[in-house]
């Protein structure tokens, strides 16, 4: 049986962007290296 | 009773099964990147021990040649495709951690000659290309596109424009196939031309920056060149980025006047919507970096870090160019595409060299 519709429930998830990922992985790499968890990164 | 309806939903995947499909693409482009890197030492130690006349050939071209001798020899299944995909993602962490070699002084002295440079192409090129587009008959929402994406920065611009002003998807695929095959073209032609006539680092990044439309082009167009003109091709090609909303936002009011696209309310969250984020990210480590937050080792380590993010980028960058599916797209946008971008890369050179006078670079 379908049932009427009076009320739409819309959820919208948060979602982080691919540009605010990037930043927080880079920053947390940036402290892990600070903080010496990270001592050296060779190239 | 009030009563809810319930609408179909798109299955959802769990955030594991997210980051397990990932991992293929993710090896591949770690995988062709370190070969590309293995590459450059061994052919480079090898022509140099038997004394043979070879170029220096950088593990960047390495990295793209083998990703698009592999995208368009044998094609990428599909298992690699969401982590090759991730490529964008590798070159904007990478650019944040480039903050670390930037003083924030050279990045507002720097940032405010690129600033004047990128204002005036940003013009230019949006009105040349539309002038372009008028006379090859293109639909205007296209011209749009074209414009957009070769006066500001690329894919993201055009898909940052198509949702503001409602074009169609068929506009955008047009777009996006010319200005990735523009860029490719631009990868090899770019450090050609500036060793041809010897422009300087600094002249040379900020013409790649100027004038190579993606960010993933124009950072190995920089990197193909030298360090040095990598990072000031990432500084330029940074401004030109953060300008982003501004015309994005201009083409949505101009497509809404005509009933053609909705109409923006909040004129400040539209702006903060379309702004890219890791321009912040990038400003924040130089600031750091300035306020001498890490020693000279650990800026080495984060310098290190970023070339690593960048060498999955450039194997992505050669991966995702795939020149039979671009050639489906049609010839007259790419036409307008390639004349627009000679004009616009002849007139960035004359614009760098002008400044470069003008400001001692």
């Amino acid at each position: 049986m379908t049932q009427p519709a009076s009320r739409t429930a819309v959820t919208k998830k948060f979602q982080l962007s691919i540009d605010a990922w990037a930043v927080i992985v880079a920053l947390v790499a940036a402290l892990l290296i600070r903080t010496g968890i990270i001592s050296r990164v060779p190239w | 009773m009030a009563e809810t309806l319930i609408l179909p939903q798109a299955p959802t995947v769990s955030l594991p099964t997210k980051l397990l499909r990932l991992i293929p693409g993710v090896a591949l482009l770690a995988l062709i990147g370190y070969a590309g890197k293995l590459l450059e030492k061994n052919i480079n130690g090898y022509t140099k021990a038997n004394h043979w006349t070879f170029p220096n050939i950088e593990y960047v071209l390495w990295a793209i040649l083998i990703g698009l001798a592999i995208s368009n020899i044998f094609g990428l299944a599909e298992i690699f495709k969401p982590g090759v995909a991730t490529y964008e993602f590798w070159l904007k962490a990478g650019i944040v951690l480039l903050g670390s070699r930037f003083l924030l002084g050279d990045v507002w002295k720097l940032g405010g000659v690129s600033i004047l440079l990128v204002g005036i192409e940003i013009v230019g090129a949006i009105a040349f290309m539309t002038l372009l587009g008028r006379w090859f008959g293109l639909r205007p929402k296209l011209t749009t596109l074209l414009a957009v994406g070769s006066a500001v920065c690329g894919v993201s611009a055009i898909i940052a424009t198509k949702g503001a002003i409602d074009a169609d998807d068929e506009d955008s695929s047009f777009a996006i196939a010319a200005i990735l095959a523009l860029g490719a073209i631009a990868l090899f032609t770019f450090p050609l031309i500036g060793h041809y006539i010897h422009l300087s680092d600094h002249a040379y990044g900020v013409w790649a920056g100027l004038a190579v439309d993606n960010t993933a082009e124009a950072t190995a167009a920089g990197a193909l060149y030298s360090d040095p003109a990598a990072k000031l091709a990432v500084l330029t090609k940074t401004t030109r980025n953060a300008l982003i909303g501004f015309v994005v936002l201009a083409y949505a009011i101009y497509w809404a006047s005509k009933g053609q696209a909705q109409v923006v309310g909040n004129k400040a969250a539209f702006l903060w919507q379309k702004f890219p984020k890791f321009v912040l990210g990038f400003l924040l480590i130089s600031a750091l970096a300035t306020a001498g937050f890490f020693t000279k080792d650990q800026n080495t380590s984060l310098a290190n870090l970023s070339r690593w993010a960048f060498l999955l980028t450039f194997a992505g960058v050669g991966l995702r160019t795939n020149f039979r599916e671009m050639r489906k797209q049609g010839l007259r946008p790419f036409a307008v595409g390639f004349i627009g971008e000679v004009v616009i890369a002849v007139f960035t050179l004359g614009l760098v060299i002008g400044a470069g006078k003008l400001f001692g670079f």
